[in-house]
């Protein structure tokens, strides 16, 4: 099959991500920032109900969901500029909202009618208020790209401004980035198992997003980091690029986010590799937590060796590069199930496509597969019909819109990227030691409960 | 006289400038119901002051909601259609809610469940430099090749109506190509202060490019304009010997077609059905239903009646009155006195409260404070015999504590603190989050039909019974979290303090 497909449609049925502005949850996820959106009234709705209601309900917590400002732009913001209703709607925000940091984000009226936000916002700056400005017209890519743009605007508008003194690196202090918060249904319990094995393997860690990140604090000490952590295929990579080049920061990428025991062991060697940190924290904690995974392993062997009414092999998998790839690895690794058809529906920035390709020759030494790129939900379904899946319906890992497929088919459909609009997720990992569990309870829970 | 509708221009009339309507005031409904002057508004009131009704507006907002969103909750739930949103991909996302609610909906009422048809256009920094026209072909194409739709709608952006697109002509061009109804429909989100325009400018494409013409009228057919919610009138019109014609969510475009065919249309809130009804009954001759909506004993006898006279069946309307009255009340009279002292506060679309409101006093629970998303001084019609807001007060009374406030979830906080409600019932999403964090109990709604006539005086007592009991959570969520408002605003009693 063929690589990064030119459809003759460019037009997307079923979306599988939000625009630039809805990177609004990429602040909400940052424990004491608030977003402020320049935008139409039902932008900042419909990006936080796709994206973190109908996706696992994760909720918008402190500051998302209908917390949000929004300037709400209307006719004559279009026709005379909405600068000034941007400027009274941010003292606004000052007076009735409590945040470490707030971070203005432009959307499509804002940036087409000419806008400039950044002088606005710089104008509070000035007066040391910690505000940023990012330019995420919908128009201008996903909200993947969003992220990335919010992220070097915090870093370069506020983190490099109070940074703590970073002239001495940290030894053992990493930045990590790795999944899309929000977009990603499991990236909170996933950003905490992350912190958790890091921690274990004797790194002090900077999640920086989600519950267990120290909010604007830990931002500050990104520059004090000794080195970067990308875990994600493309994602974050050119923040590392840019935080190298800005702060004299290497970064260390492991395209697959790590599932299951041997995965994760390796995953960690390959930082402390990286780091030249003492190797006997790992080696300990690697031995302590394959005690645990192995002992629940072992109980789950009988089921998986004799389940009476055997068991599904063939797989395909819809989603992220991300998750995608991390699922593949573990489903062949771990289980030895069967790839069928892999399509990745975040749109990689196409330099990164090819490296994401070698990653499915070589799922393991003996498996390898192909993997699609594609965005349109029609088509998508238009072929995951089509594939032949042997003598069984297939296990679907997707999303809520391949359920009318999986059903076609009489397979099973676990729902694991957005949007996942049936399943309701609050702290659940899928990766690590403690996250393969679960993705495995998920799984043959599912397959065996439309069994009868 | 009120204004004829116009069907003859493109582009919808956006609410306020229709019906002069607002999204932020402050008073009671007593004050509210004068200065909105129904029937002198409806009569033109002339220059001056006749016609004022002063809004606040002051510097700070939260997201709310916009016109293109309800064009997907009803352009994209019609079965048989497909809906284009030609536009950047972030006002795609709104596909996502809009799934899972038809999906939902569908399964409700016992249609196949599949996934809702919207295709986005997708448009990138390119095309707004250069234009898009072609991709909107392309997506229209990939419409018809795919799903054979017997219509298709296309929904404007803020993004397109700014760089100027021309989606009017393609939408004529590809309609003489395909020979199927291409419905452009203007529903930029900036076009108009308040979202409900939305549903406008849905209803004034079906009624000008799929309503039939000429049609042959079904004595026993009602148009019954509603959402997703769950089919109680089949079984209540089936009294009347009337059948139903659900419209525009979850109906098929014939359905949409024959809306011209009916010998009545009928609404459960006039701030949707407003403008779809009244154009029926002036270019296709098919009376509305001029009456206070179904809530309530009053509220659904009248409602019942004046439908009853317009399709000429009194004498069943009476008989299903009598004894829809004698198999409620005993029900009716437990919950009231569960119910008594209780006290309740309403969060809704702007008819839909009036009508709510109505329910709750029926069952003794204490309502004095109600917020709604933005007032229509008056409807389409004209006709004072929609006046809910006048209902209200007439047969219930005043609510002392009565604000517009367009979802606007900082303001809801001093609301609360006036009229300390025991539960909320809310529809929209954003603020029943609020109040669950204030130990408050919210019901969602999300079945638009629930308080719906007799039996819905029952249901909506039992679903209060039900939330009523969930304070335990609120109350544990409540002394566990922070709220994100600030000890200064927090403390201000006045939610429209800003805006003075």
């Amino acid at each position: 099959m063929e690589t990064c497909k030119n459809t003759k449609f460019t037009s997307i049925n079923q979306v599988r991500y939000g625009c630039a502005l809805g990177a609004f949850h990429s602040v909400s996820a940052i424990p004491g920032a608030m977003p402020i959106a320049h935008c139409g009234p039902g932008c900042v709705d419909k990006q936080y109900m796709s994206l973190s209601f109908y996706n696992g309900f994760q909720g918008g917590g402190y500051s998302g969901g209908a917390v949000i400002p929004s300037s709400n732009l209307q006719e004559n913001d279009v026709v005379f500029g909405g600068a000034k209703r941007l400027q009274e709607l941010i003292e606004a925000s000052l007076k009735i909202l409590k945040a470490d940091l707030f971070v203005v984000l432009n959307g499509c009226i804002g940036e087409l009618v000419g806008d400039d936000t950044g002088a606005v916002v710089d104008s509070f700056q000035k007066q040391g208020i910690p505000i940023v400005n990012a330019e995420t017209g919908g128009f201008k890519g996903n909200n993947f790209i969003g992220h990335e743009i919010v992220v070097k605007a915090i870093i370069e508008q506020f983190v490099d401004k109070y940074a703590q003194p970073h002239e001495q690196k940290q030894k053992g202090l990493i930045n990590v980035w790795s999944e899309l918060p929000f977009q990603n249904t499991f990236w909170r319990g996933d950003l905490a198992e992350l912190k958790r094995v890091l921690e274990g393997a004797g790194f002090a860690v900077n999640i920086l997003f989600g519950n267990t990140a120290n909010g604007v604090e830990e931002w500050k000490s990104i520059p004090k980091a000794q080195f970067n952590l990308v875990v994600s295929p493309w994602l974050g990579l050119s923040i590392a690029q840019y935080l190298e080049e800005k702060y004299d920061q290497p970064y260390l990428h492991i395209p697959v986010l790590p599932i299951g025991a041997d995965q994760t062991a390796d995953f960690l060697h390959k930082v402390v590799d990286f780091a030249g940190i003492d190797k006997q924290k790992v080696d300990q904690f690697i031995v302590a937590e394959e005690k645990k995974y192995y002992y629940y392993l072992e109980h789950f062997t009988d089921f998986y060796a004799e389940y009476w009414w055997g068991l599904p092999s063939s797989y395909a998998v819809v989603g992220d590069s991300a998750y995608n790839l991390a699922i593949n690895k573990f489903l062949v690794k771990q289980l030895g199930l069967i790839p069928a058809i892999q399509i990745i529906t975040d749109n990689p920035p196409e330099k990164y496509r090819q490296a994401i390709i070698e990653e499915y020759k070589n799922l393991d030494t003996d498996v390898s597969t192909d993997v699609t790129f594609l965005e349109d939900g029609y088509e998508i379904n238009t072929i995951l019909e089509k594939v032949n899946y042997g003598h069984r319906p297939p296990i679907i890992f997707g999303t809520t819109w391949e359920r009318d497929t999986s059903k076609k088919l009489g397979g099973s459909i676990v729902e694991v990227g957005f949007p996942a609009s049936y399943e309701v997720v609050l702290d659940r990992t899928y990766i690590g030691y403690r996250g393969a569990l679960s993705l495995l309870e998920k799984i043959f829970t599912t397959v065996i409960s439309k069994s009868a | 006289m009120q204004k004829k509708i116009n069907l003859d221009i493109s582009e919808v009339q956006p609410r306020e400038q229709r019906l002069g309507t607002i999204i932020a005031w402050d008073g009671d409904i007593k004050e509210l119901h004068r200065q909105s002057n129904f029937s002198g508004r409806a009569a033109g009131c002339g220059s001056g002051d006749g016609c004022r009704l002063c809004e606040l507006q002051g510097p700070f907002s939260q997201g709310s909601v916009c016109s293109e969103q309800m064009v997907e909750c009803q352009a994209g739930n019609v079965r048989d259609a497909v809906l284009i949103q030609h536009s950047p991909i972030g006002c795609g996302a709104g596909q996502v809610p809009y799934n899972s609610i038809y999906r939902n909906g569908l399964s409700m009422r016992g249609h196949k469940v599949e996934n809702i048809r919207i295709i986005n256009t997708n448009l990138t920094e390119e095309d707004m430099v250069f234009g898009a026209s072609d991709k909107l072909r392309s997506a229209i194409d990939a419409a018809w090749l795919r799903y054979k739709p017997k219509a298709i709608f296309i929904a404007t952006s803020c993004a397109t109506g700014i760089i100027g697109e021309d989606i009017e002509s393609i939408a004529r061009e590809k309609q003489e190509e395909l020979g199927v109804p291409v419905i452009p429909m203007a529903c930029e989100g900036f076009r108009s202060k308040h979202w409900s325009t939305g549903f406008d400018a849905t209803q004034h494409g079906i009624l000008r490019q799929i309503v039939r013409k000429n049609p042959h009228k079904q004595e026993d057919l009602v148009n019954v304009i509603n959402l997703w919610g769950s089919d109680v009138f089949t079984p209540m019109l089936a009294n009347l010997n009337l059948k139903v014609n659900y419209v525009i969510d979850l109906a098929s475009v014939d359905d949409l077609a024959r809306m011209s065919e009916a010998a009545a249309t009928v609404g459960f809130c006039y701030t949707l059905s407003s403008y779809l009804a009244t154009a029926l009954e002036q270019h296709f001759g098919v009376p509305e239903v001029k009456a206070p909506m179904p809530y309530g004993f009053s509220g659904t006898d009248a409602w019942l009646r004046e439908l009853a006279r317009v399709t000429h069946r009194e004498e069943l309307a009476e008989k299903y009155i009598a004894s829809e009255h004698s198999r409620v009340r005993p029900r009716i009279k437990k919950l009231k006195e569960k119910l008594r002292g209780v006290k309740g506060y309403v969060a809704t679309g702007s008819a839909y409260s009036h009508g709510l409101i109505q329910v709750l006093r029926e069952l003794n629970v204490e309502v004095n404070g109600s917020l709604v998303f933005h007032h229509d001084p008056v409807y389409d019609s004209g006709d004072d015999r929609e006046d809910s807001l006048g209902h209200l007060l007439k047969n219930y009374g005043n609510v002392e504590n009565f604000h517009v406030s367009n979802r606007q979830q900082y303001q809801l906080y001093a609301f609360s603190q006036k009229v300390h409600p025991d539960f909320m019932l809310i529809r929209h999403n954003g603020l029943a989050p609020l109040a669950s964090r204030l130990g408050i109990p919210a019901a969602p709604l999300g079945d638009e039909h629930i308080a719906i006539g007799y039996q819905g005086i029952i249901n909506l007592g039992e679903t209060i019974l039900d939330i009523l009991a969930r304070k335990k959570f609120h109350n544990s969520i409540k002394t566990h979290v922070k709220l994100p408002y600030t000890d200064w605003w927090l403390k201000q009693k006045d939610a429209y303090i800003l805006a003075r």
